[in-house]
């Protein structure tokens, strides 16, 4: 019994004292229909993969809300430079360009 | 079971003593050859390293592609190594020499031809050949809708394009010179069909969204 509530207790603090819970890929689908149209699928985004490169800082939340569903993204947006276009991101060298549609979006191609 | 396993264990004890008495025994004598092999090559690679260090043999044939024009070794004067800093600039751009030409550039820092010509920079002949005709260019501007509700739709300026280009190099081969008949998609032209049959290899790459697509949707939402 008492072995148990110290596994409890384990498991409830040592993620906590990790830090936050890593996150793992977060579906971009709000706007599904436009995307359908121009012949592409959801953005599966690695926040992992971005963990690991950048601080939380560098995008939140100034060019990113910490919030799901709080940023009201689009091609559009990252065209003139926000979001994930943000002028140190994927509108400059230091990541692919923002034409490499495969990269982020899944079924490119399909109908 | 047991057995087996220890005898395996004495199997490898066996082995691994062969080893290092092979090692003990040979090791010596090894060395010593080894000795004589690096004595040897120290006595060559002076020579080796004289004929490299004064150059390159001007009477041999082979070596002609090394001399400059009064017949001395050129650059550097080590074949091995790129022949002086002009080999380095001709690996790319003339950074400098394009500076120096005050040439507008665009956001990504790429000459802007389109520019050059709307501002009378450059004004270059039609043809090499002075019996050809001059044909103005189109002025037409093609509006392509984007597929996507929230991406700006493309602007396409027959005039900036036909000012450098016959109407035969694209037309029919690249683009069906009928409204609405090319199935353009964006994918495609990343993959060099359509605009990416010259846009990213000879004009402009396509980095830079928003030179294209260059007029809101009207129905579009923010």
């Amino acid at each position: 019994m008492r072995n148990g509530l110290i596994a409890l207790m384990l498991m409830l603090t040592v993620p906590a004292a990790a830090g936050a819970a890593p996150i793992g890929d977060i579906r971009l689908d709000s706007k599904v229909k436009s995307m359908r149209k121009a012949g592409v699928g959801p953005v599966v985004y690695p926040h992992a993969l971005h963990d690991k490169l950048y601080k939380c800082s560098e995008c939140h939340p100034k060019i990113f809300k910490d919030k799901r569903g709080a940023n009201n993204m689009s091609m559009k947006m990252n065209m003139d430079g926000k979001f994930c276009g943000s002028p140190n991101c994927h509108n400059s060298q230091r990541a692919f360009p923002l034409y490499d549609c495969i990269k982020c979006h899944t079924k490119v191609g399909a109908k | 079971m047991k057995a087996s396993s220890f005898r395996k264990l004495k199997a490898a004890l066996l082995c691994s003593l062969v080893v290092a008495v092979g090692y003990t025994v040979g090791g010596p004598a090894v060395a010593a050859q080894k000795k004589q092999q690096g004595a040897n090559q120290a006595q060559a690679t002076p020579s080796k390293k004289e004929s490299s260090t004064s150059g390159i043999d001007p009477k041999d044939p082979s070596s002609v592609i090394y001399l400059d024009s009064a017949g001395r070794p050129a650059g550097t004067g080590d074949p091995g190594k790129p022949a002086s800093v002009a080999y380095k600039a001709g690996m790319g751009w003339h950074p400098q020499a394009i500076s120096a030409s005050g040439l507008p550039k665009d956001r990504y820092g790429l000459v802007d031809w389109a520019r050059l010509v709307r501002e009378n920079i450059i004004s270059p002949k039609a043809s090499l050949d002075p019996e050809e005709e001059e044909i103005p260019p189109l002025k037409m501007d093609v509006v392509i809708t984007a597929k996507g509700d929230f991406v700006n739709d493309v602007i396409y300026p027959h005039e900036m394009h036909t000012y450098w280009l016959k109407c035969d190099v694209c037309h029919p081969q690249i683009f069906v010179p009928a409204k609405g008949s090319n199935e353009m998609t964006m994918v495609g032209i990343v993959q060099g069909e359509w605009c990416g049959r010259c846009h990213g290899k000879v004009a402009f790459p396509l980095t830079d969204c928003n030179r294209c697509h260059s007029t809101p949707k009207k129905a579009a939402s923010k």
